[in-house]
């Protein structure tokens, strides 16, 4: 691996043979092992990988931030110029949040709740510029971030907590907090994985337009190549705590001479519709007609609730095995959408008809009776396992509680769990003992075990890595078709509706916007909205067109 | 397992454990120990420790105080540990019931839940055992029925926790029964913290028997530590031993159970016991 830049004296980051060991008893003796890379001036250097490549532990080095008993034992880190591990306190105070500045994934955990979002870039200000500036200066400095990060009228966001804003808005927040003492170097560690599409093209934007104005260095760790093929100058693929792969992004991205690079960048989903035979339409298996939800949230004793409408007039029909991808952005009633249909969260009004039943009319034991048509996944697959329960019970439980004997019950568990790709004795083992993406699969098996007519899968793999992601969308791809199952595929990430789905349903405030065959939908959208998804959607048009080349000076 | 292997490195834990198992031993043993009916008049009243055989010394009718404070841990770990027992039957079943159905059900619950807080302990404690007769089984029954309101708290807030989880939702798609998504997934999980408080009513409902035998309401024929207090208090200045030996009895007992209980929590909270792993 040729690394040139290393010696450059101008970067503004340097890493070299950095090794960070793990505490004894983990599952590798180093987090991250002889690492090299740099950063130069106005320069974007993506850190990529899957979870537990060790990526975050880099960046927490870097700010000398790293947990009790993990420690660098070889190598340095040098922030112009300055090793980071040989600074004491003090220089390190400086250094945070004033040369060197940092932006996280969950912007809501990192703004104090208490303190208006004005007063904490304040902070920033007042911590590190000696002599301190006169308080109508810094308010002019705090008015002149909220301005530039694109944030509509400063004065009142200034007053404003964080709760009452957006997670986009939050995250503006974040970059101006972070960019307030002109770092020469931004480190932004997943800071878009927990916004929308369109939210996430903003904020790459904005960080790269910051980038250029003032010539900061920004490190930015993701596990997309879709934001890698958007921002990245240069690319540094980390797999296990080594570098497998260091180049520029044309040449990381279309000539990856690693294999596991290339198995990363071929597990992205691209957002390329495949052709698939309509199928027959008789009658429809679930139709869903005119469904309405309205939350409303108590303020206080004298104001009016808030009310937000989480589903206005929705109908769709689904007939056996089809896919019906369910897109929108967060707030659009999606997930809300699916579980009405599951009878999770009682809708106000409309009718939900699976076969001859409508389920909104059915109670108690007739409800449970109806409930075995319908099966759900969800997103998150460490809190929708129960932590005490094996996971054969897990399996054998729903065919158990309509009746199945639980010798014949239990073996068609490991059937099942041999079927969607663990060993059979994975049964007898508790879900802690399973990855994220296993125990997603162990999701699947646990609702194919009553032989759904319709499977709901709520954004079933939105929290996996992407090469896991490919695999548990490829299983779910083999058992609908073997089962001739209908799915109702709820994601936010218009890729993955491109690659599964039938037909997608464009969901914005409640209401269907766009409704059609994905192929149509795809190529030939019709509403504003759904044109700004799919231009949104990272890296495609760096997917899209094999002879397409950033312009190294203005983002799409 | 692991919780087991993590509460035996727990130094504090593990000294209540011991101490625990230091006042059983003496509980149980105490027939062989003290084979004389601690009510008997065994020896000149006023007997200081270490003389006439009796090595807490004799109390104003020249009953022996070793004999008492080991009959009374009986009489106290009994109670103890029954009224908790009592205390957690109520207080898990309201509070499961409130946090499981909430609306209305946990409306009135709580409003009652409410009521049994805003009473004194000890005074309804009083008000119940002077009307029913002082016996083993009512005081036991009273301790449990003003201590359950933590409990009941406690409960609704952790079924609250959980029911809104994936995994209970899971259930529910897959047609389980609500008692069996509440016995096998619900209550399963919210038990380390009921189990922990649980392990401190102890302490408490043995506080609440020893200040009824005090107050000469605990049950005439059984020896408790509250009632030798009780006896020996006038005396305290001529013969301190009377009072002090079954007081710390009650202190040792209630910080083993404490300490004990204290550990427990450390080792089941997954936060903390992480955090020491």
């Amino acid at each position: 691996m040729t690394n040139p830049s290393v010696q450059d004296k101008a970067s503004v980051l340097s890493v070299e043979k950095l090794s960070i060991a793990l505490p004894e008893g983990g599952d590798r003796p180093f987090a991250v092992e002889d690492v090299s890379f740099a950063i130069g001036r106005n320069e974007v250097v993506c850190l990529v990988g899957e979870s537990g490549s060790g990526k975050s532990m880099i960046a927490h080095a870097i700010l000398s931030l790293l947990p009790k008993g993990v420690d660098i034992v070889s190598g340095a880190v040098k922030v112009v110029g300055q090793d980071t591990a040989a600074l004491d306190r003090r220089a390190l105070r400086r250094l945070r949040g004033g040369k060197a500045a940092m932006i996280f994934q969950e912007p809501l955990s990192s703004l104090n709740p208490l303190k208006r979002v004005g007063e904490q870039i304040e902070e920033t200000i007042l911590t590190h510029q000696q002599p301190v500036p006169p308080a109508a200066a810094i308010k002019a400095r705090v008015q002149e971030l909220l301005t530039q990060v694109g944030l509509p009228n400063p004065s009142l966001l200034a007053n404003s907590y964080p709760f009452e804003l957006s997670g986009g808005q939050r995250q503006r927040v974040m970059i101006a907090i972070a960019t307030a003492n002109q770092p020469e170097l931004l480190i932004a560690d997943e800071p878009t994985t927990a916004l929308d599409v369109t939210t996430q093209r903003q904020i790459l934007r904005l960080i790269d337009d910051l980038r250029r104005e003032r010539g900061m260095g920004v490190l930015l760790i993701t596990h997309d190549f879709g934001v890698v093929a958007d921002v990245a100058d240069r690319v540094v693929v980390l797999r296990h705590g080594k570098v497998v792969e260091h180049g520029s992004v044309e040449q990381v991205l279309r000539n990856p001479r690693d294999p596991y690079t290339r198995e990363l960048i071929d597990a992205v989903p691209k957002a390329h519709v495949k052709s698939r035979e309509s199928a027959s339409h008789a009658t429809p298996l679930l139709d869903v007609v005119e469904l309405r939800k309205t939350f409303r949230v108590k303020r206080g004793w004298l104001q009016p609730p808030r009310e937000v409408v989480a589903a206005d007039g929705i109908s769709l029909t689904l007939h056996q095995g089809e896919t019906l991808a369910v897109v929108g952005e967060s707030g659009s009633g999606k997930s809300t959408l699916g579980r009405m249909i599951m009878r999770l969260t009682e809708p106000d009004s409309g009718a939900i008809r699976l076969g001859d039943q409508d389920l909104r009319l059915l109670r108690g034991e007739a409800l449970r009776q109806a409930r075995r048509g319908l099966q759900i996944i969800f997103q998150d697959p460490f809190s929708s396992l129960d932590p005490r329960q094996k996971v054969g019970d897990a399996v054998a439980r729903g065919p158990m509680a309509y009746g199945t004997a639980r010798d014949e019950a239990m073996a068609q568990a490991r059937q099942l769990l041999a079927r969607v790709g663990l060993t059979p004795s994975a049964a007898d083992r508790y879900p802690h003992e399973f990855s994220g993406g296993q125990r997603q699969r162990i999701c699947i098996a646990r609702a194919l075990a009553l032989r759904p007519k319709v499977l709901i899968a709520d954004e079933a793999v939105s929290a996996l890595d992407v090469s896991v992601q490919a695999q548990v969308l490829a299983l779910l791809a083999e058992l609908r078709r073997e089962m001739q199952l209908a799915m109702i595929f709820i994601t936010h990430d218009l890729r993955i509706a491109a690659e599964i789905a039938d037909r997608v349903i464009v969901l914005q405030h409640g209401r269907i916007v766009e409704e059609g065959p994905t192929a149509a939908v795809f190529t030939n959208p019709r509403e504003a909205y759904t044109r700004d998804l799919l231009d949104a959607i990272p890296g495609r048009r760096f997917f899209d067109q094999p002879n397409f080349a950033r312009q190294r000076e203005a983002l799409a | 397992m692991d919780a087991v292997k993590a509460f035996l490195r727990h130094p504090s834990g593990m000294a209540g454990f011991v101490l625990l198992i230091i006042v059983l031993i003496v509980a149980i043993t105490a027939p062989v120990l003290f084979p004389v009916s601690p009510w008997e008049m065994s020896g000149t009243p006023f007997t200081p420790p270490g003389e006439d055989g009796m090595w807490l010394g004799g109390d104003t009718l020249g009953r022996d105080v070793a004999a008492g404070v080991a009959h009374g841990a009986r009489v106290s770990l009994l109670i103890g540990i029954a009224s908790a027992l009592a205390a957690m039957t109520i207080g898990v079943m309201i509070g499961a019931i409130s946090g499981y159905f909430g609306g209305k059900v946990d409306l009135v619950l709580m409003r009652v839940t409410e009521l049994f807080q805003t009473v004194p302990a000890f005074i309804l404690a009083i008000l119940l055992v002077a009307t029913f007769s002082p016996s083993l089984l009512t005081i036991i029954l009273t301790i449990g029925a003003v201590s359950w309101p933590p409990l009941a708290r406690l409960t609704r807030a952790e079924f609250l926790r959980l029911r809104g989880r994936e995994f209970v939702e899971a259930a529910l798609c897959q047609g389980e029964s609500t008692a069996r998504i509440v016995l096998g997934h619900i209550l399963p999980n919210a038990i380390s913290p009921i189990l922990v408080v649980v392990s401190l009513t102890v302490a408490t409902a043995i506080l609440l028997e020893s200040a009824l035998s005090f107050m000469g309401l605990g049950d005439p024929n059984l020896m408790s530590w509250g009632f030798m207090i009780g006896a020996g208090r006038t005396v305290i200045r001529q013969a301190w031993w009377m009072s002090v030996f079954p007081g710390l009895a009650i202190l040792v007992t209630v910080l083993a159970i404490n300490l004990f209980g204290e550990g427990l929590s450390d080792v089941l909270n997954p936060r903390v016991s992480r955090r020491r792993a």
